[in-house]
């Protein structure tokens, strides 16, 4: 054990922080849930890419740096400190990425994975139907061969940065007879296909991060078939294991929340009970918590394990930290928590965060499913 | 940055762990109750034979020079067991402070000490009843200005009545002659402030893990409806949430453990972030635990309470979750420390 950092990852963050420092925009961007605030998010993807930091963690051979977790933890920690744009590819990058690498022909990863490193493919999820939430294999979109290609019906909903993304990869039904996690295929469909309606749903502040998608005879070329015909479930389960694993939410993000609530409790102490401290107090407890077990994760993953249904475990964590942070900051704030336009205690920010937290106990797959990931999986309880 | 166990320290962990499954049993540990002497000399040999009792000596002294990191996972084990000795005391508070204890203390106490053979009891304001007096060769009494020895038969005592049975502690009626010293007391009581919250932190959570492996066989044996109630999702939540709060505190004990053996500057933080992180782990597993076994969990035949009463213990003793809280306020507020990323580690 070994609980400090090398010389060599020291020097690394130190050439993190400098580019950072001279590429960060100098004014925030617009929401990457407008139109114009998207294409801004997209022009960052691009300067990601001109330093080649848009993929760190890919292999070289994709054009990636390599990094190894340690280092991919150490970017984040700078990229969060640098108050970084949000990664409008974050679906290509960090999900769909690693799974083409893991089960795409070699025509798919020279074709996909470069257009997501530049920003051209910015990638939504296509996962949920009206029917098929938390209960996925419950899908009913088909896919028909149908000689070259595969004609699409049917319905995604709560698909993420669907209302502005090119492309979207999700599961179909290409069996038309079967049940369940069986017959489903993984197909990655461009969102400009003659067919294809995107109807934007505007969230709980007010702008449209996801989208229903209505699919009617739209034709998806075969080779946009990922891994083989009817293997779908399989290629998603690795899918979202990346996802809940280490690569969704680094610790970095919950520990700069943490950092300004103690600021913002400090400034504003008088005004508040000694219950507030206390919360303010967990939340720097929580983080810090999470960021030692992600680096021993992480040490241990290097070390040749794996992650499993351990990333459950994280999930409910960090999320309903996130939601106790914002919770907490919104009663330090007192009659301001209701402001959504700019203030000087930065109202606004914290009680956008603050919806936002409510979604992380759902995207994801639910915390309840995840608890009965951990009861069945890592307890060995009854199903 | 290399955060994982060495191959010594899971061997550690592992030999601990196997001879505490055989000779620590909840059976063994009702027999003491019964007898009202849970303090087991054979138990107490057998660890000195093994090694555990000077383990963390150095090697001139006897000791295997084992570190904190090592000790801790140990210290988890004997929890996970509710080792009824003081182990961990006698290991993390009594050696781990000898080298920082003022010279006419330390001599004192090897005298009496045998290599680590013979317990030494320790007071402090924090925990400031002495456990299992009557089988040691004496105490360490910190109060607010100066640490003393006095040794056993130097004092008139008598047992006072704990919660948790497996506790003999006692109450200091009068001393007769002392040994004291305020030579680096401040040093000195922040060193056993620390190592005492850790330690009840390792201790925790092995508690907590206990706990949560007894609910989880309980429930999935328990039959209601037609089926085990395990296979309820209400009661599968439950015990979910406990293995989250466990998996989250474990390494901050390891952090606080590798912090102490590098006389890391912010030990003392780490240290009671442990304990701040275990404690509410350890209390949750308490109130779940008890709500899975459901009514025969509030009962005194099942071996469910054996934990959880050492568990109410060891929340209460070395600073509870609110004193560490409040530890961990000023040290984030008082000095030039800074919070969020990048002062992890």
């Amino acid at each position: 054990m070994k609980i400090n950092f090398t010389n060599e990852q020291h020097a690394f963050r130190d050439e993190v922080r400098t580019w950072l420092a001279s590429n960060v925009p100098q004014r925030p961007l617009l929401s990457l849930d407008t139109k114009e605030g998207f294409e801004q998010h997209r022009q960052w993807e691009r300067t990601l890419n001109k330093g080649n930091w848009s993929m760190v963690t890919w292999p070289k051979e994709y054009g990636g740096r390599g990094l190894d977790l340690i280092q991919w933890l150490i970017f984040e920690e700078e990229y969060y400190r640098a108050e970084a744009p949000t990664r409008v590819n974050q679906n290509g990058v960090f999900l769909l990425g690693p799974t083409l690498m893991e089960f795409g022909t070699h025509e798919q990863k020279s074709k996909f994975l470069n257009a997501m490193a530049t920003g051209d493919h910015i990638w939504a999820q296509g996962w949920s139907e009206p029917g098929a939430g938390s209960d996925m294999a419950a899908i009913r979109t088909t896919a028909v061969l149908e000689g070259d290609h595969y004609k699409i019906n049917g319905q995604k909903t709560w698909s993420s940065r669907a209302s502005y993304a090119d492309w979207t990869f999700g599961l179909f039904r290409t069996d038309l007879n079967s049940e369940r996690h069986r017959g489903l295929s993984f197909i990655l469909v461009p969102l400009n296909l003659p067919g294809i309606t995107v109807r934007p749903i505007p969230q709980l502040d007010g702008e449209p991060g996801f989208a229903e998608i209505y699919f009617d005879d739209v034709e998806v070329p075969i080779e946009n078939l990922l891994g083989g015909d009817g293997e779908g479930w399989k290629i998603a389960m690795a899918t979202a294991g990346f996802e809940r694993g280490l690569m969704l939410r680094s610790p970095a993000r919950f520990q700069q929340t943490a950092a300004k609530l103690l600021k913002l409790y400090l400034a504003k102490q008088d005004q508040c009970s000694p219950m507030i401290q206390a919360k303010v107090v967990e939340a720097w407890a929580q983080s810090e918590s999470y960021t030692l077990s992600i680096y021993h994760t992480a040490s241990k993953m290097l070390a040749g394990g794996s992650i499993g249904s351990e990333s459950s475990l994280g999930k409910i964590f960090w999320s309903e930290l996130d939601h106790m942070m914002h919770q907490t900051a919104l009663k330090i704030l007192g009659a301001s928590a209701e402001l959504s336009q700019e203030s000087r205690d930065d109202a606004a920010k914290w009680i956008k965060g603050f919806m936002f937290s409510y979604a992380g106990p759902i995207y994801a797959g639910t915390n309840e499913i995840q608890k009965n990931i951990i009861a069945e999986r890592l307890l060995g309880l009854p199903r | 940055m290399n955060f994982i166990f060495t191959e010594d320290q899971i061997q550690f962990k592992d030999a601990i762990k196997s001879f505490l499954t055989d000779e620590c049993t909840p059976k063994s540990i009702r027999e003491g109750w019964e007898a009202k002497q849970s303090f087991n000399s054979d138990r107490w040999q057998s660890l000195l034979e093994l090694g555990v009792l000077n383990s963390n000596l150095p090697e001139d002294k006897g000791g295997l020079g084992m570190d904190q990191v090592t000790l801790a996972l140990m210290v988890e084990e004997m929890g996970y067991a509710g080792l009824p000795e003081p182990v961990a005391e006698q290991t993390f508070l009594i050696n781990d402070l000898m080298p920082l204890l003022p010279s006419s203390i330390s001599q004192a106490i090897e005298e009496n000490y045998d290599a680590g053979a013979k317990y030494i009891s320790i007071a402090h304001p924090l925990a400031p009843n002495p456990l299992f007096i009557n089988n040691s060769a004496g105490l360490i009494l910190f109060d607010s200005s100066e640490c003393k020895f006095i040794a056993k038969d130097d004092m008139d005592f008598e047992i006072i009545s704990s919660n948790d049975p497996s506790r003999e502690i006692f109450k200091i009626n009068s001393m007769k002659s002392t040994i004291s010293s305020p030579e680096n007391f401040e040093e000195l009581n922040s060193a056993v402030s620390a190592r005492g919250a850790l330690m009840t932190a390792a201790l925790l959570i092995g508690l907590a893990q206990k706990m949560l492996d007894l609910s989880s066989v309980y429930v999935g044996d328990r039959t209601q409806f037609g089926k085990p109630i395990g296979s309820f999702q209400a009661v599968k939540h439950m015990l979910a949430d406990v293995a989250v709060r466990i998996e989250f505190a474990k390494p901050a004990v390891y952090r606080a453990a590798y912090s102490l053996s590098e006389n890391n500057p912010k030990s003392a933080l780490h240290c009671a972030h442990a304990k701040f992180m275990c404690a509410q782990a350890a209390e949750l597993a308490c109130k779940n635990s008890l709500q899975a076994h459901g009514a025969m969990g509030y009962t005194w035949e099942m071996d469910l309470h054996i934990y959880m009463r050492k568990a109410w213990s060891m929340m209460a003793c070395w600073g509870n979750e609110d004193k560490q809280q409040d530890i961990i306020f000023k040290t984030l507020t008082s000095s030039s420390e800074e919070l969020g990323v990048l002062y992890t580690f």
